[in-house]
């Protein structure tokens, strides 16, 4: 899986759907080269876990404009509790060390956007940004019941009827940085109270770059540590067990060393100029578990043989309707 | 909109017979004779079994009569790795498998099987069943999709 239910058990990171991040996406707007779209997807199986975006949280998208694996730009997601079978988005933009830290900082971009319960997707336009925040279909595909079967793909999407909770952006490109190349994640945070009196505290929730980084080389609790720490620690922690697994797959020490050089940090880059796809950003159709199986299996399995929905929308907010 | 709720996604996933068939490692848990000739085992595999990290846990577990050479098995397929298994069954991988013989073979049993139910069985499934038991050496042998699948036996 992309990064659904990534802690140990197969269950939500802190067991809380809500922030569970299931894939992030980014690519350049058809059309429009000057424009980007970033997606960062929550709560796998929708509605069964949850059903609505955490109030007591708050969701990011990370942007590091200078490769040294910290962020120097944030958007950030705060949702307000449910009312009467409402609720609310509002998005900041934070630069600089704003950016990195655990807080809700940040200039306000969007105001008061409301969150799609059903079918119809509500968009809200604010300046140059739109924005989407619902449910909507999950666009992950993968046969994760042949994954299981120890890789005896039979072609069954397991995701073909599934919902997620999307939040869509569309920004300009000057928003992401001056160097179009660019690295994203998504870092998801779970309110901690008010200790201090002056803000929120958040603590580390959920966290995810490339599709099946964490769920597929992690075992047990090292899915909470790789959850808990950032980027920029990384490679120090989970290095040498990410290149034991790429030895046993058949790589040798330099090959193995090299391509976990490539996983870690996880990050994913994004060069906003291109419209190329994964592993420049990531489309909603590309077919990232077959990249992903040829390169951790060393070309032993190259597909799973299931392919892109056919839902997904050639506008904003691009997620299909919901199930 | 289809609404699935975990009681719902539970219930899909239990209720049905299931399949499973493996090709791995598993274990097996809880095996003895208890009630003078009915063989109560469990046996749990991590799923994948090779090389990357498990993400769910095969559950064979049943009764059977060695005099009778009956009973019922069943296989579940649970979301999370053995240690870390979780009580939520993956829809439409869950089999029962009812017993057409058992041997004593002296130490070691072996009880076969078949899942009457075929309507849920995967391509490349097989409904018949057939497991190998070795409570001495804690080991157990199956087939899963066409390849052996080494048990390991608990308790």
């Amino acid at each position: 899986m992309a990064d659904h239910l990534d802690a140990p058990g197969l269950m939500s990171p802190n067991g809380n759907a809500k922030t569970d991040i299931t894939d992030i996406y980014a690519f350049q707007k058809s059309g429009d080269n000057d424009k980007s779209i970033l997606i960062l997807n929550v709560n796998p199986l929708a509605p069964t876990l949850a059903t609505e975006f955490e109030s007591n949280g708050l969701y990011q998208l990370k942007i590091d404009t200078n490769g040294d694996a910290r962020a120097e730009i944030a958007f950030r997601i705060q949702f307000t509790p449910v009312v009467n079978g409402q609720q609310w988005a509002t998005v900041r933009r934070a630069v600089g060390e704003d950016a990195n830290a655990d807080e809700n900082s940040g200039e306000i971009i969007i105001k008061r956007a409301p969150v799609s319960f059903g079918s119809q997707a509500h968009v809200t336009k604010s300046g140059p940004y739109k924005f989407f925040a619902g449910i909507r279909s999950d666009p992950f595909f993968f046969d994760l019941i042949g994954f299981l079967h120890n890789f005896h793909f039979t072609g069954s999407d397991f995701f073909l009827d599934k919902n997620v909770f999307g939040i869509v952006l569309e920004v300009p490109n000057k928003t992401l940085g001056d160097n179009p190349n660019i690295g994203i994640w998504a870092r998801t945070l779970l309110s901690t109270g008010d200790a201090d009196g002056d803000a929120n505290d958040y603590t580390h929730d959920d966290r995810m770059g490339r599709p099946a980084i964490n769920t597929v080389f992690n075992h047990g609790q090292a899915k909470n540590v790789f959850n808990a720490i950032d980027p920029i620690q990384d490679r120090a922690q989970f290095e040498s067990s990410f290149i034991g697994t790429l030895e046993s797959f058949g790589y040798s020490a330099d090959q193995a060393d090299a391509i976990a050089d490539i996983l870690l940090p996880d990050i994913l880059m994004y060069n906003y100029n291109s419209s190329a796809g994964y592993l420049n950003g990531r489309k909603l159709t590309d077919d990232v578990i077959d990249i992903s199986l040829k390169l951790v299996t060393n070309g032993q399995i190259t597909t799973d043989g299931v392919g892109p929905h056919t839902d997904y929308l050639n506008h904003f907010p691009y997620l299909g309707q919901p199930h | 909109m289809n609404k699935l709720n975990r009681r719902k996604f539970l219930a899909l996933a239990g209720a049905g017979s299931a399949a499973v068939t493996t090709g791995g490692a598993i274990t097996l848990a809880n095996l003895g004779q208890t009630k003078g000739n009915t063989l109560t085992f469990r046996a749990v595999a991590g799923l994948p079994s090779r090389l990357l990290p498990a993400y769910a846990s095969y559950v064979i577990e049943g009764h059977v009569n060695l005099e009778t050479r009956s009973g019922v098995v069943t296989q579940t397929l649970y979301a999370g790795e053995p240690g870390e298994m979780s009580r939520i069954a993956f829809p439409g991988q869950s089999r029962i498998v009812r017993i057409t013989d058992a041997q004593d073979l002296g130490g070691t049993f072996r009880i076969v099987g078949v899942i009457d139910d075929r309507s849920q069985l995967q391509n490349g499934e097989s409904s018949t069943f057939d497991i190998l038991l070795d409570p001495a050496q804690h080991i157990g042998r199956t087939s899963f999709f066409g390849s052996e699948l080494l048990l390991h036996l608990e308790g």
